[in-house]
């Protein structure tokens, strides 16, 4: 039977800048946001007022990625830095200058916050202690250069719900599974469509691999970017999410008959109701609702307010949050 | 309108060229073909064998086909909402900072170049632009201008030469047609030798038809004919049919040039694995053998969508590729006398979309001239905080034009006659950039 799905948007903050990504705040209606203007916000969704309540400079560059642990924040920025903030006060803790050789794109935390990984354009995954910033694990096996000898990117990483397996995906499709505890690469995943090189028209690619994510039983992983694109000038292929057993090494989900086009940004899989969403964009923003029952074709999609750079689902599964371009937004959902 | 020149990238900022707008271009083609025919009856042979000195200068056009940001590459913007996510870097010259994916002409811009930030060019339609950033000139119904390149050969060509002229690359097939204008009036003597998806122009070939032996008994048969004809029938016409197929045996004799394997594994290493790379090694052999005009087109940088991930592919190989052009120019003493232009038809937007692009953007925008006759290390021109506007030098693209040929030692005011009409090479009122030349 078809899954039906009810969305209602309840919250829009508009803004200036781009932000690109988000942490909320377990149990709260409270964000953390990174910034294009390079800084890092507090909002809480549940103040009546659309001015932050928090805001922090430590970056020089747009600020890729947050993560959150009890105690602490740590962003990730294109300026190579790694930051962590205090949670209560706001404030700059520490920072790592030229964690990684290149642009960082993402960074996320374990479940027991008891350490932290990074992906950055260098196509190293850094494993780091939250709680002393030493470096535990460097994860090598993403290729530098493209096919066609082109700096590569690595854009995202994530977590086991275990903590026990990290995954990091690359511009041109490639997906790594690493053990979290030595750093050992235990699979090796493709989803090529996602690497759009144009050999003849304008020799050149966009896409690649921007999202990933665990399923709550950690058994499968979650991908998304966009599909085959005809003319790569523009975000105008459509979007795509794939899912595979990874241990398998099996692809079983492929969702790219979508009505929208434009990059998967953002992914998460919720155990409640078996499905999952996926957001991003082109010049305007979606959500894609897809089940993991059905392999074909996302069941629900929902335009979006702005191209959507990031999504988090709450913990009963009955509201999304969303930042993205000159906006905040969060839906309430029904089942 | 001119065929070749409308393109649609199918963005919003340009509309497309429809089915009768094309067919209508073709008829005005066929009109040009027989003005150029006209053109070239004007000058006479004789005449340009005249002309036609030996300066040794030579030019190569890095055409950046589709419109690089200025922001990503010679003007950025850190800092500012416009700016992007890339750092500016310090380079060689103290004070001047260019953006990271540069990291290789930042070292280098003491030594060779000069960077204009003030081109302003009205002109944000591809076909239309690119027109104008080939020609210097606006487009006019009644004249078939020739491009750069043409106006190059003439210039700096031999008639004795036995090497092509003009050399074009252009292997990419989105905006290609933006580059066919050619010779205009001065006749396809002056056209170029476009290598497409080939790295050898296949017209040089010998037909494999064709044995060699054969092949020479023929040029031997065509000679002692015409030797005989010529006896009793002396006649320019005669004479150029004569030099006519000599160049054609001296074209067919430059094959080699195209062939990169004849070069060592270390050059070629140097120069990279990318198209773009190999080709930019061509042109270097080209140059280096009295080829006097190349231009090696990039397309295709019009990024719409995701302007970073973008540049970050091509920037990185512009700066890689034009880093060792220069160096190898240089090593080889053919840099003092080789002029590397480096530029598209236009910018792109200080603003970013909702897709993470820069769209077209001609109002303030970048471009660079290394080698024969520029002042290294000059940054000429000045934009505003976020970019969006020229406060200081403004140029337009005859200005430009005009600073280019004087950096060859040719002078942009002097005048070709098309029919009864003198035309100058740059348009009245246009000014040589002085700031910018050695």
């Amino acid at each position: 039977m078809e899954k039906k799905i009810e969305l209602k948007i309840i919250k829009e903050i508009s803004r200036r800048d781009i932000l690109f990504s988000m942490v909320r705040i377990p149990n709260s209606e409270r964000l953390q946001v990174g910034s294009s203007d390079f800084k890092l916000y507090g909002f809480d969704l549940s103040h009546e007022q659309n001015e932050p309540i928090s805001e922090g400079l430590a970056h020089e560059s747009y600020v890729t990625g947050v993560a959150g642990t009890a105690d602490f924040l740590v962003t990730s920025s294109y300026d190579r830095r790694l930051v962590w903030w205090n949670m209560e006060s706001g404030n700059p803790l520490r920072t790592i200058e030229n964690a990684h050789q290149r642009f960082i794109r993402d960074v996320q935390a374990s479940p027991d916050g008891k350490w932290i990984v990074s992906v950055g354009d260098d196509m190293i995954a850094r494993v780091w202690e939250a709680a002393s910033g030493r470096l535990l694990h460097e994860l090598h096996g993403h290729s530098i250069e493209t096919p066609h000898h082109y700096p590569s990117m690595l854009y995202a990483c994530a977590i086991s719900p275990d903590g026990q397996h990290i995954a990091t995906v690359d511009r041109i499709g490639t997906i790594l599974v690493w053990r979290s505890d030595d750093g050992q690469q235990v699979a090796k995943l493709e989803a090529s469509e996602m690497y759009t090189w144009d050999p003849k028209q304008r020799r050149h690619s966009i896409g690649g691999i921007r999202s990933v994510a665990f399923s709550p039983d950690g058994l499968r992983l979650a991908v998304g970017g966009m599909g085959k694109v005809g003319n790569i000038d523009h975000l105008e292929g459509k979007a795509r999410v794939e899912i595979f057993a990874w241990r398998e090494g099996e692809r079983t989900h492929a969702y790219g008959d979508n009505s929208f086009k434009g990059l998967v940004e953002s992914l998460a899989i919720k155990t409640k109701g078996g499905w999952g969403v996926g957001a991003g964009g082109d010049n305007s923003g979606f959500l894609m609702f897809f089940d993991l029952a059905d392999s074909t074709k996302a069941f629900r999609d929902e335009k979006a307010p702005m191209h959507v750079h990031n999504i988090k689902v709450n913990e009963a599964g009955d509201a999304i949050y969303a930042v993205g371009h000159g906006k905040i937004a969060k839906w309430t959902v029904s089942t | 309108m001119h065929p070749f020149k409308r393109f649609f990238c199918g963005s919003s900022d340009h509309p497309g060229v429809s089915r009768r707008e094309f067919l209508g271009g073709s008829a005005i083609a066929a009109g040009a073909f027989s003005a150029n025919m006209r053109g070239l009856e004007c000058f006479g042979q004789p005449v340009i064998v005249d002309q036609l000195k030996q300066t040794q200068k030579r030019v190569i056009l890095l055409w950046l086909a589709g419109g690089a940001s200025q922001l990503e590459t010679w003007d950025p913007k850190p800092g500012r909402s416009t700016g992007g996510p890339f750092r500016a870097i310090p380079t060689s010259v103290p004070g001047v900072h260019i953006s990271e994916l540069m990291p290789k002409m930042a070292k280098r811009l003491h030594q060779h170049t000069a960077i204009i930030r003030s081109l302003n060019t009205r002109n944000g339609d591809h076909g239309g632009a690119a027109e104008l950033m080939l020609k210097g000139r606006r487009t006019d119904a009644t004249v078939p201008y020739p491009d750069l390149g043409a106006m190059m050969a003439r210039e700096l060509g031999r008639a004795d030469s036995s090497v092509p002229d003009f050399v074009a690359f252009y292997s990419e097939t989105e905006g290609r047609g933006n580059t066919l204008g050619g010779p205009g009036f001065l006749g396809s003597r002056y056209a170029p030798i476009q290598i497409f998806e080939d790295p050898i122009p296949q017209d040089l070939r010998r037909l494999d038809e064709v044995a060699d032996g054969d092949h020479q008994d023929r040029e031997r048969l065509r000679n002692l004919l015409s030797k005989r004809f010529l006896r009793n029938h002396l006649a320019s016409t005669v004479q150029s049919h004569n030099t006519a197929y000599e160049r054609v045996k001296g074209l067919m004799s430059s094959e080699h040039l195209f062939n990169i394997e004849n070069e060592s594994q270390y050059v070629r290493n140097r120069y990279g694995k990318t198209q773009f790379g190999e080709q930019c090694l061509v042109a270097r052999r080209l140059v280096e053998a009295g080829v006097p005009f190349v231009r090696v087109a990039r397309a295709w940088w019009d990024s719409h969508g995701q302007n970073f991930e973008t540049h970050l592919e091509l920037v990185t190989e512009l700066d890689h590729v034009m880093s060792v052009l220069l160096d190898d120019l240089q090593e080889r003493g053919l840099l003092e006398d080789t002029l590397v232009i480096t530029v598209g038809e236009f910018g792109r937007t200080p603003q970013i979309n909702a897709s993470l692009g820069r769209d077209h953007f001609a109002t303030a925008w970048s471009c660079s001239l290394s080698g024969c006759g520029i002042r290294p290390g000059v940054v000429y021109g000045k934009t505003d905080l976020d970019g969006m506007t020229v406060t200081d030098g403004e140029m337009g693209a005859g200005d430009l034009f005009a600073t280019i040929f004087k950096a060859v030692g040719v002078d942009p005011h002097q005048e070709y006659q098309y029919g009864a009409r003198p035309i100058p090479l740059s348009d009245p009122g246009t000014r040589i950039i002085t700031d910018i030349l050695a």
